[in-house]
């Protein structure tokens, strides 16, 4: 059984390599993964949960329906019922214009449906600013990177710490009083840092870093929040093969620490690979959902991709 | 000289097409400069003289006025000590011009004895007028004395209404036509243009300067326009186009608008001076009555003229293929591009046809209200708020939002608002509409945080 | 020519009053528009609010100059809320528009012949600032009296400004720098370059972007009242609409995003406009013409120099953003 603090994943691994050296190393596949505990438990859970759009979940940290988003005559979103069980890693996959990152932005709070409610932990999240559901707990990523280039890469760490007291003005001009906590956040960002293999980067300018650094510095950030759900804006686009191995034990990781994962993708290498439960959009609306191995046989899914690009990634797309 | 700034740019930028760009814009600079320095006039060789005109009102039974000229009437000039300067009669006119020696204070009297029998001076209308030094703004000062019934007693309700909505509607029209190129600026290429003001002025100066010269203001007038068209041009080719090219971030060029308008506005204020000058061509007209209101000839068809030019800049927008494509760049750049329009192209012509009308509207409000060196600047604002209101990057929204400010802000007297602020209402209207409707009535809604 | 008379006062300049108050509003507006993106074109009004705080106390409220400092602080703090309220959830532009406007109008009701009894009209307020002078005359210097040595003396009035002013300076520099090297600070310069991001981790933006504008209000102010004080009288075309132009363009000069850039800037501003001013005048102290067309004379000069300072603006932002002090890492206007 895999140590859940272990996110090294089974291959032996120089800590000291650059991270794209250790990802080629076990991208040719070594010996087969073993199951942590949590991924035992959020399939164990999902298996009681019948393959079909909108299912209830057991537990879930997650609940909207009736969500419609539409502009100017063209329906982008219109979800019925839509549930997330906690602790899984869920993937949200379908074709493009299927209206995955629509519905992703309003679930985040970064656009309002015209109708729908939806809920976050058992509250209710209608109309709630995006800066809001951050700190209750529900942190996001961006399809299109969002670090922060002019700063640093400690500073953009520490700017995800939730709570600071030196955050606020009338703090900020006497350092006695936010020192001690900085130097927490500080150290865990640091221990965050190490985790994600970006620790040789502290001090350099975002801007510095590659893509698939930012990526990293994006999750790692994401991570200071101390969230309980973690959604992730297509984390693999853009990414080169040899980094995507790396991302894929991180957001595992995330999920054998007990956060819920959620995210957007159209790699189905990685939604095979690591999520316990897919959901389909297609025009707006869920078709289908199940285990991967329920997805892939899916009729209906085959059908929603037919014409598309099945099983390709956006990168390939655009060659 | 020139070589030496040319050289000294080149070396500074390192690269020659730097160095090309410099010698263009200072070229342009020196060019415009040239064009402006005749400007500053050479002074009369005339000294001062003040012009007394005596005019009855003749107003009929509804109080409307219909100006006729008195003669045989004798004024007097006195100086500050109540010395006397010189004395006159009005001629067939009205008029009498009286010499005086110098820019200083002076008092005008009446002597109502010449009066026509049965006449009087009317109420608001004393038989003495001070004149003070700062008043003569060109070598010849006007003094109007009125013989008959009142204004304010004949002046209806209704009429001063409709006044101020004629003023409005021409203010309006002005406004509009003004601001159209900077909502579309800004809907092309996300840049707020805070040198528009000077484009509006430019095209008054260009027109005043060939006036001044004895070209007369029917002719100066399309001759700015072509010339504010020019220096849109410009400042798009050797400026903004090479700015974006380069990936000069939009809060930068904004920057450089501003630093275009100090530029600019205290090139006017060289060249031309501090004064309001009036045009040469239409001046002291007297107003006709058309209807309840009382216009010059002159305004009326400057309202008429910018009316028509409007309806010609939404005429094109609509339904020509230019237009369309305007509308298309301006909602969404990308988009445009995949349909194969030729985005920088049509921001090109953007630039270019906005200046252009904004010079027309600077030649037009200066036959309104006459040339001064800041008098795009003090509309510039008037433009933000219209354009606010009808929607940022919406050729529409300029033309309905502008009229509405410009008709807004002169009826804003009627509701006790003081000449002096009129301008007040346009900003809390702009307040209100980003409070309300941040996207202006024609906008489209955009996500705001 | 008199060479040595135009380096006098450029260096006299470089170190005066005026440098010192448009230092303080350079620091203000750094906190807005370098530290946190906001476009604040309205600095201008922000100033009037701190003089005609002080102005009117004694002479239209009748109560002692100290409450003016009060008094100046409310009416900035009331126009940021005012000014951000609308417009700080929307696009940057529109603070500019409403910055800009907001300048515009209170320039105008200042001068108004309505409101003359609140702000003096065309003519202004003064008779206000005896107590502030009473200060300095306490403490040794004498108004009338000659002090300091070579080019930089100064009467005891003088000194006393530029005590004061010069100790404002270098107190809100330290203060700014202390606040942004806190984490209200990495907050507002993480705002700059992306809101979303910043929304994302939690923090509500549009409170921050509203304390700094406010702040940066504040700091303002006090070169209001720093400018009526050393003036002894408030004058509405002290804030003419190019004001904040001319703040802006000294900010840029030494740096945005840099204290030590916010506070010599404004310096480098007056050296430089002091530098070509006198030139100016002593090279043009008869017009110069070229046959019967005029092409200055004396009464040009000021609007010649403030020409060639808007240029000096232009290429500033095209081939040196950074200005002086400025990281050109840092500069998170390039794409936005």
């Amino acid at each position: 059984m895999k140590d859940a603090d272990d996110l090294s994943g089974t291959d032996a691994v120089d800590p000291t390599a650059p991270v794209d050296a250790v990802d080629a190393v076990d991208a040719d596949g070594a010996a087969p993964r073993v199951q942590s505990d949590t991924a035992l438990v959020a399939r164990a859970a999902l298996a009681t949960v019948a393959p079909e759009p909108g299912a209830s979940k057991p537990d879930p940290i997650l609940v909207a329906s009736g969500i419609r988003r539409s502009f100017g005559g063209i329906v982008a979103v219109d979800v019925d019922k839509f549930e997330v069980q906690r602790g899984s890693i869920t993937a949200l996959i379908g074709p493009n214009g299927a209206g995955k990152t629509t519905f992703f932005n309003l679930m985040t709070g970064f656009d309002k449906p015209n109708t729908g409610v939806w809920s976050f932990d058992g509250v209710a999240m209608n109309g709630v600013a995006p800066h809001r559901m951050a700190k209750r707990g529900m942190v996001r990523t961006f399809q299109l990177t969002k670090s922060l280039t002019k700063l640093p890469v400690i500073e953009n760490m520490k700017l995800g710490a939730t709570d600071q007291k030196g955050e606020k003005w009338w703090n900020g001009l006497f350092p006695g009083l936010w020192k001690a906590q900085e130097a927490e956040i500080e150290a865990r960002a640091d221990e965050l840092l190490r985790r994600f293999k970006l620790d040789h980067m502290r001090e350099e300018y975002a801007g510095a870093l590659s893509g698939g650094q930012r990526k990293l510095l994006e999750m790692a950030r994401a991570l200071m929040t101390d969230p309980t759900l973690v959604m992730l804006d297509e984390p693999m686009a853009g990414v080169n093969p040899a980094l995507k191995q790396s991302l894929n034990h991180h957001v595992r990781g995330l999920r054998d620490l007990g956060m819920t994962v959620l995210f957007v993708e159209h790699d189905m290498d990685m939604v095979h690979d690591i999520s316990d439960w897919v959901i389909v959009m297609a025009e707006g609306q869920v078709i289908a959902e199940g285990t991967p191995d329920d997805i892939s046989s899916n009729p209906a899914v085959i059908d929603a991709y037919l014409g598309a690009h099945q099983g390709r990634t956006l990168l390939e797309d655009q060659a | 000289m020139m070589q030496l700034v040319v050289g000294t740019f080149q070396h500074l930028a390192g690269r020659r097409r730097a160095g090309q760009t410099l010698v263009q814009l200072v070229v342009a600079v020196f060019v415009a400069l040239v064009a402006l320095a005749g400007v500053a006039a050479p002074a009369s060789a005339e000294g001062e003289s003040i012009r007394v005109q005596v005019k009855d009102q003749q107003r009929d039974a509804n109080g409307k006025a219909n100006n006729q000229p008195v003669a045989g009437v004798s004024v007097t000039v006195l100086d500050g000590s109540g010395a006397e300067i010189g004395t006159g009669v009005t001629d067939d006119k009205g008029a009498v011009l009286i010499e005086v020696p110098g820019r200083a204070d002076y008092v005008v009297r009446i002597d109502e004895g010449t009066l026509p029998d049965g006449q009087a001076l009317s109420a608001e209308s004393p038989a003495e007028q001070q004149v003070s030094a700062d008043s003569f703004v060109t070598a010849i000062r006007t003094v109007n004395f009125f013989i008959g019934a009142s204004q304010s007693e004949s002046t209806s309700t209704t009429e001063r209404i409709a006044q101020r909505f004629a003023d409005g509607i021409r203010l309006g029209l002005i406004i509009a036509m003004c601001s159209v190129g900077l909502s579309l600026i800004f809907g092309t290429t996300g840049l707020t243009n805070f040198a528009h003001g000077e484009l509006v002025t430019f095209g008054a100066m260009i027109a005043y300067f060939l006036n001044d010269r004895g070209v007369h203001v029917l002719l100066a007038a399309p001759l700015a326009v072509i010339a504010g068209g020019m220096l849109g041009y410009s400042f798009d080719r050797y400026g903004f186009a090479r700015f974006r090219k380069r990936g000069i971030g939009l809060i930068s060029q904004m920057v450089i608008t501003l630093g275009l308008s100090i530029m600019l506005k205290n090139l006017y204020l060289w060249r031309f001076g501090g004064r309001d000058k009036p045009f040469l061509n239409y001046t002291n007209q007297v107003g006709t009555q058309i209807g309840p209101i009382t216009i010059t000839l002159r305004d009326l068809t400057v309202t008429i003229l910018a009316a028509i030019v409007l309806v010609v800049v939404a005429l094109t927008l609509q339904y020509t293929r230019l237009g369309k494509a305007t509308r298309a760049v301006s909602d969404n750049v990308d988009l445009a591009s995949s349909t194969g329009i030729d985005s920088s192209k049509v921001i090109r012509i953007i630039w270019v046809s906005g200046a252009a009308l904004a010079a027309l509207g600077g030649v037009f409000r200066g036959l309104d209200e006459s040339v001064s060196w800041d008098m795009g600047t003090s509309l510039l604002f008037l433009m933000f708020a219209g354009i606010t209101l009808g929607g940022l990057g919406s050729a529409f929204g300029a033309l309905v939002g502008g009229f509405v400010v410009g008709v807004l802000v002169e009826t804003s007297t009627l509701l006790g608002v003081p000449t002096e602020l009129k301008a007040a209402p346009a900003l809390v209207i702009l307040i209100l509409i980003l409070l309300v409707r941040p996207q202006g009535i024609l906008g489209r809604a955009q996500r705001v945080g | 020519m008199d060479i040595g008379g135009v380096l006098e006062n450029t260096i006299l300049q470089f170190i005066g009053f005026n440098a010192c108050y448009y230092a303080i509003a350079a620091i203000g507006l750094n906190v807005q528009f370098g530290f946190t993106g906001l476009l604040n074109f309205g600095q201008a009004a922000f100033m009037a609010a701190g003089a005609y705080g002080v102005g009117q106390t004694v002479t239209i409220f009748g109560i002692s100059l100290w409450w003016g400092v009060g008094i100046g602080i409310a009416y900035a703090v009331f126009l940021g809320l005012l000014m951000g309220m609308p417009t700080l959830r929307l696009r940057a532009d529109y603070l500019a528009i409403v910055t800009i406007a907001s300048a515009e109008i209170v320039r105008l009701v200042v001068r108004s012949v309505k409101f003359r009894d609140q702000f003096g009209g065309t003519d202004g307020l003064s008779g206000f600032a005896s107590a502030y002078q009473g200060v300095g005359v306490d403490l040794g210097l004498q108004p009338a009296g000659e002090y300091g040595f070579w080019i930089f003396t100064f009467s005891g009035r003088n000194l006393w400004n530029l005590l004061v002013g010069w100790s404002l300076v270098a107190i809100f520099g330290l203060i700014v720098w202390r606040l942004m090297k806190s984490p209200w600070g990495r907050v507002l310069k993480a705002i700059r370059e992306d809101e979303d991001a910043v929304r994302s981790l939690g923090k509500n933006v549009y409170s921050y972007k509203m304390q700094a504008l406010v702040l940066g209000g504040v700091i303002g102010s006090f070169a209001g009242m720093m400018l009526a004080l050393g003036n002894a009288n408030v004058q509405p075309d002290n804030f003419s609409r190019d004001l904040t132009f001319f703040v802006l363009t000294g900010l840029v000069i030494g740096g945005v995003a840099k204290v030590t850039g916010s506070i010599v800037g404004p310096m480098l501003f007056w050296a430089i406009y002091a530098f070509l001013d006198s030139l100016l005048r002593e090279l043009v102290d008869k017009p110069v013409r070229i046959g019967d067309f005029t092409l200055i004379q004396s009464t040009d000069i000021g609007s010649v120099v403030f020409m060639v300072m808007g240029l000096l603006l232009i290429l500033l932002m095209v081939y040196r953003p950074q200005g002086l002090f400025g990281n050109k890492k840092e500069m998170a206007f390039e794409g936005r």
